[in-house]
């Protein structure tokens, strides 16, 4: 018996012993033992606890049955000492029982309550083998391309180069420094005509770990699927420069952090962005998949 | 008579020789101990049942003795005469 069932016995003798001193002297000893061997085949804390307290209540109505044919014989004997003494098994003593009882008795019910609660909060183990797991990572689709009429393969993108107004800058202090400056008007930077630059957004690239390893167990058991969509940043070697984030959630926290334990498990084996066929730093997202087959 | 003192003697008659306690007839009729042990008291007092301390010795067995119960010979009639006047025929 552990130390918790020991407490609760122990409570439970106590207050079967009390009951039986509140019962009418010819029955105290005969109950205590009767009640205090029936305990024995309780088995539960708080299957004793309830036996216990009903044999608290028991008591209270065995005294104001058994006290009435004694009262009555009494009144017809004319002894008011017999009347006293069986009338009134101890009232003062029961109220304070009674709010003993009361207090006992409420604190079960908050215990009983409590695990209850912790009980229904647990997730229930799986008594069957898991469902198949099918986890596609899915690189998130780029937008589509206009196609160019020259080579409709390449995919012209224009950076955005600012271009600051110019100004032709008129030397506030005239410099007589070897020769003089020769040559027409001084060709403005940023003026130049942008180049097309082919760009191939990066996702999941070859060695990627294995997405099924990070489907959580508490999902599988409660079949929660989804898409996440997780936001990485990528260097040319393919390994993560910034924390994952999610871009989109699949509904599920716990799927979320999976997808962001898959993708910072995946770092160095992103296939990375490439301009012009060179591999390069950037960010871009990427879906990852949770879905259970039967 | 109440609903759980039928139940009390309907525990008894499912063998009206056999002896019972309370946690016996606790499991038979699922009454709780509040409302069990006046029952089985009220109708020893009318003459329905009678009980005795069991014979063992606690020391030997390994467990305190049980009052257990029976049902006299004019218990058993009279609860027979009240099942039977629900109609469930109970034989005597």
């Amino acid at each position: 018996m552990n130390p918790h069932d020991r407490w609760f016995d122990g409570v439970a003798r106590n207050l079967i012993r009390h009951a039986a001193r509140r019962a009418p002297p010819a029955l105290t000893e005969r109950l205590g033992e009767e009640w205090l061997s029936d305990l024995t085949g309780r088995s539960g804390a708080f299957s004793q606890l309830r036996f216990a307290l009903g044999c608290c209540w028991a008591t209270t109505v065995i005294a104001r049955e058994f006290a009435a044919p004694v009262r009555a014989a009494a009144a017809a004997s004319g002894s008011k000492t017999a009347v006293v003494d069986h009338a009134d098994p101890g009232w003062s003593l029961s109220r304070r029982t009674t709010v003993i009882l009361l207090i006992v008795g409420l604190h079960v019910l908050v215990i009983c309550v409590l695990a209850t609660a912790i009980e229904a909060h647990k997730i229930p183990k799986a008594t069957s083998p898991p469902p198949r797991i099918e986890v596609n990572v899915l690189p998130r689709p780029e937008p589509p391309v206009p196609p160019v009429p020259s080579d409709p393969k390449l995919t012209q993108i224009w950076p955005d180069v600012p271009t600051p107004p110019w100004k032709p800058q008129a030397p506030s202090d005239p410099v007589l420094v070897g020769e003089p400056v020769t040559g027409g008007q001084p060709t403005p930077a940023g003026t130049s005509t942008p180049r097309p630059v082919n760009r191939v957004l990066g996702g999941p690239g070859a060695g990627f770990p294995n997405a099924d390893d990070f489907y959580p167990q508490a999902s599988i058991r409660l079949r929660e699927m989804g898409i996440a969509t997780v936001s990485v940043c990528v260097d040319g070697a393919g390994r993560l420069t910034g924390t994952p984030r999610i871009g989109q959630s699949s509904g599920s926290a716990r799927l979320d952090e999976a997808a962001l334990r898959l993708a910072r498990a995946g770092s160095g084996h992103y296939r990375a962005t490439t301009e012009d066929g060179r591999p390069v730093s950037a960010c871009y997202p990427f879906n990852v998949r949770f879905r259970l087959r039967d | 008579m109440s609903f759980q003192t039928l139940k009390v003697l309907e525990a008894f008659l499912e063998n009206p020789g056999e002896e019972l306690s309370g946690a016996d007839v606790h499991k038979r009729s699922s009454i709780a101990s509040g409302t069990l042990y006046p029952i089985l008291l009220r109708l020893e007092s009318a003459g329905w049942f009678v009980s005795r301390w069991e014979a063992i010795d606690p020391a030997s067995v390994g467990r305190p003795r049980r009052r257990l119960y029976r049902l006299t010979r004019s218990g058993l009639a009279h609860a027979s005469g009240v099942f039977a006047s629900f109609g469930r025929g109970i034989p005597v």
